[in-house]
């Protein structure tokens, strides 16, 4: 398909366009919104594409695989393209209301773009060593994003943030080196092929290893994720968006991508590990949400707990299990970006995300409370809001596989949400504050949050068609030749 | 019917709008559930079968909106319609002037159509998201008065006790799915031997009990209910005693069929039903406030009810459904009078408010009448059923007679909780208070469910219908359910005789029986409070390390976990063959000496100048080695990056002091030994793989394409602008991104905005100046021309751009930055976009002629060239920019 | 040889790593540029060393005659070399901004929480 580099040049075009003309600063904004909407269309197309003609390929600069780069897009990179589309078009709309003027200036809007464009890459891309070069996109613009600051707490978080993450991609990168010198190519499609000659090396161990880990610091998972926590709660709020919704994102899709078209019936200890991790990532994260004072740690504690479900049920490997995996993701996007949004409005606010520097919010903002509501308790897992159907879904996979134990454990973290939401509904909402508002909450952060809010309750209601989409997706994934064929041809 | 269940959720946000509009229009909202309460009345009453209404929603989870309307459940709407809206009037009344009501009546309609959809639903799923929503949506009614603080910690505290039972309750439902292949609730009750049989059979049972419990506040998890009366009173009458906890209940009886009548079963639930009923009945005499006299009593009665179910027999489930029907009227008569008396009086402790027989003679009427239905005075509902309850337990097996002999004590104490909250307000002097009779819509309701009270103990068998029916329900099997004023003397008979006089004689001695704690203070709430401050305190001590330690602390963890993993997974290898591939020569050992060198002296230097320049040093020695092995272009680059590198060190450096040891010994022994893990680590992974043969495929296509189709002698370049020109793509955007970094930072530190830089000025000899103004434009020659032959020699975009950018720098030395930025011409901003489009644009044209994006065009005429040659310019052009947009920011930093 | 560069890769990602675990902000940056370049040597080794002509067709010539170098590892380690140059740079100016707002280059007292 050609078509299929678009959700990468978009972006890359918008950046490009707004270098040019350096100091408009409102026609960045537009440009930005523009090029997310253009984005979110072509993952649009794409997904139609692959929804109907099943995955598609584009071999880019004409060489054929694997010696060219190959774009690959199944269900899982389909999906995850709109849904970056969504939370793109949400976060360049904030951006009209809620970034500090003088932070625009020095390339806010281009840097959103190319961390939009790194992203999109990472997703689309079958090459490992491309796969590397996106997330250094990715994360180069996410670290701008986060120095873009003057004041020192926000520098040394920006500079914890920095530092492991440099040392994650020296892992990757000395994992490539590495796959290169034992396998004697980078195509993902190749390397699978060839793979089960490298497992009769025993050299696959030490390169899994190597490469989840890499992926597991980016992914968030316990013992590995301290800079999240440590750094997510100081930007403003559409850069603490976009993190939280697609970076951690992306280092469960390279895990997802990795163990599926490598991983499986290999050693057992790979998937136990993942488990592992997982379930002490659920649990760790969701215990230290709960005596959090700020807001967006607790955000961001929730969000490394949840991430712990998706790759949980990425272990156990089983249609069920992924299928509710690929849909938790999709909603975990949309409802963490959405969140951090709503700290965006608590910011214009109250200059502040502590909760004891908040309350009263629900007689003070009582239309904003209520929209609110939507991503807090979707996140709680209230029914009949996403956040339920997820867990549903991921708890009916691990029943489906046996692991009733992780089950439990789903539910037990389940309630934990629900007892960190709750009281922070009852701290921030309900209880009464002597602070008084010092702002308002902005239309166009009010609008992303609505328009994420209405995907939510869309996600809910067309629950049924899209649970039938991501099964296909995990059975397209379990089923990796089909991907090996699609992009080398044939299987051998 | 099931639209307009369904439609109540609609009509929340409608009626919540509505109100704080037009605070009038509350009345009229009653009409709703009145509505509702008709047309399940007309159902049940018809009584003609169960009907099963589906409407898909995820098949793939097995979760649809499927109703059956079977008597049971249609009993139960009726209860939750009927009685919501008697409430939502009380309400209109109760809540005229508040300024949040619009809220109110729309978290009210919520609650109204989730606990009808758990009374209706059929999916075992679709239950729990009722289940669910109704625990939210009393979340939202307890915590109306959010201004409190125990308004707050109760709502919260109720959420988490039902939302962990809801959650039991979801696991059940997903077992029951799995071994009987059906969610429908219907079904699954005709499947009852697969379930009982199967080794699931115990965890589903003890979590379904789970969740009826948490809901209907059994013991141990009673303790929220009393802290729920912090809701608004017409909240207390509805969700705490009529629907929401009666939802425990409900959900025994509607899995009694599948579930019940085990060992299990019949042991667990009356034990706790009694346990309940007993502890219910003693605290809810000890307290004053009257609402909590009705809460415990609610409790008490639910366990009443929950120890019926347990019995099982026919008998008990007639008992229990006529006990339902009783309490629902005379308990939420007492509380909405409750409520009419602390909205008049401002009051609710009954040892102040007294003698308001006068003040309200209607409302006391039905307090009166109420309190005697709960004491189960003849003629009246509560009679009747408590009737029937003692008759069911006077013919039953030997441990019978215990629940029998609970059943009266509680019966006593109830009876006497009922005089204290339905006559003692009224009795007595008249206290010094200006209350009145209330307005109609607070006085009609009550009067009603009184009215309803006598009618039902007069005339029951108008309950016949549609108990029987639900009897039937529940048990499986035909069940007529015949409730008559008058059976003749009986056992049962006797002792309803013996209760009535005992709670005479208990209201008498009110004052001494109330006074003595016959039971030990102790509760489970405390259990609850401890378990959450546990987790609480264990957040409290793993949080902050989590995010706040030293970065030092994390870093070591990730490289400890990576060393211990490899070393782990290199252990699994089954064999480790190493045969080094070339010899060693001298001069390729002294370079690696050196290398080596360089990294321990920039490890154990004590001056950043030291430290840096022994990077340098790796740095020259890893291009040299680069050289030695036949990699020019590789070295090339790696010297003018390290070059680079090195200079930008020093810009930065110049500020750091210098590098004395901060770490005791013994840390740096563990580092080091760590360090020294992570190398061996590499160093045999290294040896392994570099010794191993890489398979030869992927360099043969390129040496063979790359002169051919590619029109490239110099492999590397053809791979970077053509083979793998999407690499490079991403490369010249991290670059971009990097100096935009680079900039902003420095830029933010001096001015906080983008105002113009401070230029630096010139402070070099004339020599100098004309040497550079002469080299420049030679350097830029020399740059373009590496750029040129790049794609069929060493060189290529990126060194002709370091050699541009050289160019600049060397002016901006001579001349200072102003002189050097006009010279540029343009702002290095400008390159970078410039430079990111052409390399973008350069892939376009394939796209024009239907080929994939960056496929290389070339063109014979007038000469020799291609779109991979216009791409490495875009490169070029960002190498450029980039660099110059990083020296500049750093030259005019100072 | 290739024992040599192992060692060399090794020493190299060892220096880096006890930088990096010390606690001055300039020794991080230092360990982090080892490192970089231990991985270099280390995807530029992996490939399998030649030492032979470099991947470049002479002129005149139709094709390229083995024994030649590796040119795929050349050009991974290329785009390595110049992606790091870039995060190096940022990271060194960003250390240098870290110390001049916290006063201190000592890496513990950067980001306690006050």
């Amino acid at each position: 398909m050609k078509l299929l580099v678009l959700p990468i040049l978009v972006p890359m075009s918008a950046a490009a366009i707004m270098l040019l003309a350096p100091r408009r600063q409102a026609l960045h904004r537009w440009i930005g919104v523009a090029g997310a909407f253009a984005l979110l269309a072509s993952a649009i197309v794409v997904f139609d594409g692959v929804e109907r003609n099943g995955i598609q390929v584009l071999q880019i600069s004409g060489w054929q695989a694997p010696f060219g780069i190959t774009l690959v897009a199944d269900l899982l990179a389909a999906l995850l393209l709109v849904a970056v589309g969504i939370v793109g078009v949400a976060v360049t709309a904030a951006a009209f209301g809620g970034v500090d003027p003088r932070r625009e200036t020095f390339g806010y809007h281009p840097l959103i773009q190319i961390l939009l464009m790194g992203v999109s890459g990472a997703f689309l891309t079958g090459d490992f060593f491309n796969l590397y070069v996106w997330f250094e996109v990715m994360l180069v613009a996410s670290f701008v994003l986060m120095a873009l600051h003057r004041n020192r707490a926000q520098l040394e978080a920006a500079y914890k943030y920095v530092t492991i993450n440099l040392i994650a991609s020296s892992i990757f990168l000395t994992a490539l080196g590495l796959l290169y010198g034992v396998t004697g190519t980078l195509n993902m499609a190749d390397v699978a092929r060839v793979w089960p000659a490298v497992r009769s090396t025993g050299m696959d161990v030490v390169l899994a290893v190597l490469f989840v880990i890499a992926f597991s610091i980016k992914a968030g998972l316990f013992p590995l994720f301290f800079w999240l926590p440590a750094s997510y709660h100081t930007p403003p709020a559409p850069v603490g968006a976009v993190f939280a919704g697609l970076l951690t994102k992306v280092g469960v899709y390279a895990l997802i991508r990795i163990f599926t078209l490598l991983f499986q019936g290999g050693p057992a200890a790979l998937s136990t590990m993942l488990l592992v991790m997982s379930a002490a990532t659920m649990v760790i994260g969701l215990i230290a949400a709960l005596r959090e004072h700020d807001f967006r740690r607790i955000l961001s504690f929730n969000l490394v707990g949840h991430i712990g479900y998706t790759t949980a049920s990425l272990a156990l490997m089983t249609p069920a299990a992924l299928s509710g995996a690929v849909f938790y993701v999709l909603h975990h996007i949309v409802v963490i970006t959405n969140l951090f949004l709503v700290s965006g409005v608590l910011l214009r606010l109250r200059r502040s995300t502590d909760l004891r520097k908040l309350g009263g919010l629900y007689r003070g903002q009582p239309a904003f409370s209520f929209l609110a509501m939507v991503p807090i308790f979707s996140l709680a897992g209230v029914p009949p809001l996403s956040g339920f159907l997820g867990k549903l879904a991921i708890l009916e996979g691990t029943f489906d596989a046996g692991a009733f134990w992780l089950g439990g454990l789903v539910l037990f973290v389940g309630l934990l949400t629900l007892l960190s939401m709750g009281r922070m509904w009852a701290e921030a909402f309900w209880q009464p504050s002597a602070e008084s508002d010092r702002g308002t909450p902005g239309r166009p952060l009010v609008l992303a949050i609505s328009g994420l809010s209405l995907v939510t309750l869309a996600i809910s209601a067309v629950a049924g068609p899209l649970l039938t989409i991501t099964l296909r997706a995990a059975r397209q994934l379990i089923q990796k030749d089909d991907y090996i064929r699609a992009v080398l041809g044939s299987i051998s | 019917m099931i639209p307009v269940v369904l439609l109540t959720f609609a009509i929340a946000p409608v009626a919540g709008w509505l109100v704080s509009r037009y605070p009038r229009a509350a009345t009229v909202l009653a009409a709703w559930p009145a509505l509702i309460a008709t047309l399940v009345a007309a159902a049940l009453w018809a009584a003609d079968g169960a009907r099963v209404v589906e409407l898909s929603w995820v098949p793939s989870l097995a979760l649809s909106l499927s109703f059956n309307l079977d008597a049971w459940g249609l009993l139960f709407a009726l209860l939750i319609s009927s009685i919501g809206a008697l409430v939502v009037l009380f309400a209109s009344g109760y809540l005229r002037d508040h300024p949040d009501a619009g809220r109110f009546y729309a978290s009210l309609f919520l609650f109204m159509g989730a606990m009808l959809g758990v009374a209706l639903s059929d999916n075992v799923l679709a239950l729990f998201v009722f289940w669910e929503l109704t625990g939210f949506a009393s979340f939202l009614l307890i915590g109306f008065e959010h201004d409190r603080e125990d308004a707050r910690s109760a709502a919260v505290q109720a959420l988490i006790v039902t939302g962990a039972g809801g959650l039991a309750l979801l696991a059940a439902g997903v077992l029951l799915i799995d071994i009987t292949g059906t969610a429908s609730l219907s079904a699954m009750a005709a499947n009852r031997p697969s379930i009982v049989a199967h080794p699931f059979y115990p965890a589903v049972a003890i979590l379904t009990l789970l969740a009826a419990f948490t809901k209907s506040a059994q013991t141990p998890f009673h303790f929220w209910l009393p802290n729920a009366m912090a809701a608004p009173t017409p909240v207390s009458a509805y969700l705490h005693s009529a629907t929401m906890v009666k939802a425990g209940v409900y959900l025994l009886a509607r899995t009694a069929p599948m579930l019940g009548a085990t060992t299990l079963w019949n042991t667990v639930v009356p034990i706790v039903g009694a346990a309940t009923m007993i502890l219910g009945a003693y605290r809810s005499i000890q307290e004053t406030d009257l609402k909590r006299i009705l809460a415990y009593s609610t409790v008490s009665a639910l366990g009443l009810m929950t120890m019926l179910i347990g019995v099982g027999s026919g008998a008990a489930i007639a008992a229990m459904l006529a006990y339902l029907v009783a309490h629902a009227l005379y308990k939420g008569a007492l509380f909405l009078v409750a409520g009419v008396i602390d909205h008049e009086t401002g009051s609710r402790d009954i040892t102040r408010v007294t003698g308001l027989r006068r003040a309200m003679p209607l409302t006391a009427i039905a307090g009166g009448i109420a309190a005697l239905s709960m004491a189960g005075v003849p003629l009246t509902a509560g009679f009747i059923a408590k009737d029937a309850a003692y008759e069911s337990l006077t013919t039953g097996a030997g441990w019978a007679a215990w629940l029998l002999a609970a059943i009266v004590i509680s019966s006593i104490a109830m009876g006497l909780a009922g005089l204290l909250s339905g006559v003692l307000p009224f009795q007595g002097q008249k206290a010094d208070t200006d209350a009145h009779e209330p307005g109609a819509r607070l006085l009609i309701p009550p009067l009603v469910l009184a009215v309803l009270s006598v009618v039902a103990g007069v005339a029951p068998w108008i309950l016949n219908t549609p108990l029987t029916a639900a009897a039937g329900v529940i048990l499986n099997r035909p069940e007529p359910v015949t409730l008559a004023v008058w059976h003749g003397v009986s056992p049962a008979l006797m002792l309803s005789a013996v209760t009535l006089i005992a709670i005479g004689g208990s209201y008498v001695l009110r004052d001494a029986i109330r006074g003595r704690a016959w039971l030990p203070r102790a509760g489970t709430e405390q259990l609850y409070d401890g378990t959450v401050s546990a987790f609480d305190n264990i957040s409290r001590v793993i949080g902050p390390p989590l995010h706040s330690a030293s970065l030092r602390s994390y870093v070591m963890v990730i490289i400890v976990a990576t060393a211990a993993a490899g070393f782990t997974a290199l252990s699994t290898l089954p064999s480790l063959v190493v045969t080094a591939k070339t010899d060693i020569r001298i001069h390729e050992f002294l370079v690696v000496i050196v290398i080596i060198a360089g990294a321990i002296a920039a490890t154990v230097a004590k001056s950043t100048m030291a430290a840096v320049l022994s990077l340098g040093v790796v740095g020259y020695g890893v291009a040299m080695t680069f050289l030695l092995y036949g990699a020019p272009d590789l070295a090339m680059t790696q010297f003018s990056v390290e070059t680079l590198t090195v200079l930008i060190y020093v810009l930065v450096f110049r500020h750091f002091r210098n590098l004395g040891e901060l770490s005791p010994a013994l840390v740096r022994y563990r580092d080091l030994l760590i360090g020294a893990a992570t190398g061996a680590l590499i160093g045999t992974l290294v040896l392994s793989v570099s010794t191993a043969d890489t398979a030869p495929r992927l360099r043969e296509y390129f040496v063979e394409f790359a002169p051919t189709l590619a029109h490239g002698r110099n492999i590397v370049n053809v791979i970077l602008v053509d083979f793998r020109a999407f690499d490079t793509l991403g490369e010249i955007t991290v670059l971009t991104t990097a100096a935009i970094g680079v900039r902003a930072l420095l830029r933010i530190a001096n001015a906080g905005d983008d105002a113009s830089p401070t230029p630096v000025s010139d402070r070099t000899s004339p020599i100098f100046k004309t040497g550079a103004r002469l080299l420049m434009p030679l350097l830029l020659l020399f740059a373009v021309f590496l750029l040129w032959r790049g794609h069929d020699e060493p060189g290529g975009g990126f060194v002709g751009g370091l050699v541009a950018a050289a160019a600049f720098s060397l002016y901006l030395i001579a001349y200072g930055t102003e002189p050097a930025r006009r010279a540029l011409h343009v702002k290095p901003v400008t390159l970078l976009g410039a430079g990111l489009l052409i390399a973008l644009l350069s892939g376009i044209p394939a796209v024009v002629r239907g080929q994939p994006f960056l496929t290389a065009q070339w063109i014979d005429h007038p000469f020799h060239a291609g779109t991979p040659v216009l791409f490495d310019v875009g490169v070029f052009l960002v190498v450029t920019g980039v660099m110059l947009m990083m020296i500049f920011s750093l030259a005019e930093e100072s | 040889m290739e024992v040599l560069l192992a060692v060399a890769s090794g020493v190299l990602y060892m220096s880096g790593v006890y930088l990096m675990l010390r606690r001055r902000l300039a020794q991080l940056i230092i360990g982090l540029g080892l490192l970089s370049n231990g991985t270099n040597l280390l995807i530029f080794a992996a490939g399998g060393l030649t030492r032979a002509q470099p991947p470049v067709v002479p002129p005149g010539a139709d094709q390229l005659v083995p024994p030649y170098a590796d040119p795929v590892p050349q050009a991974l380690v290329l785009t390595a070399i110049v992606i790091g140059f870039g995060l190096l740079a940022f990271s060194l100016v960003l250390a240098h901004r870290v110390h001049a707002t916290a006063g201190t280059d000592d890496v513990d007292h950067v980001g306690r929480e006050r």
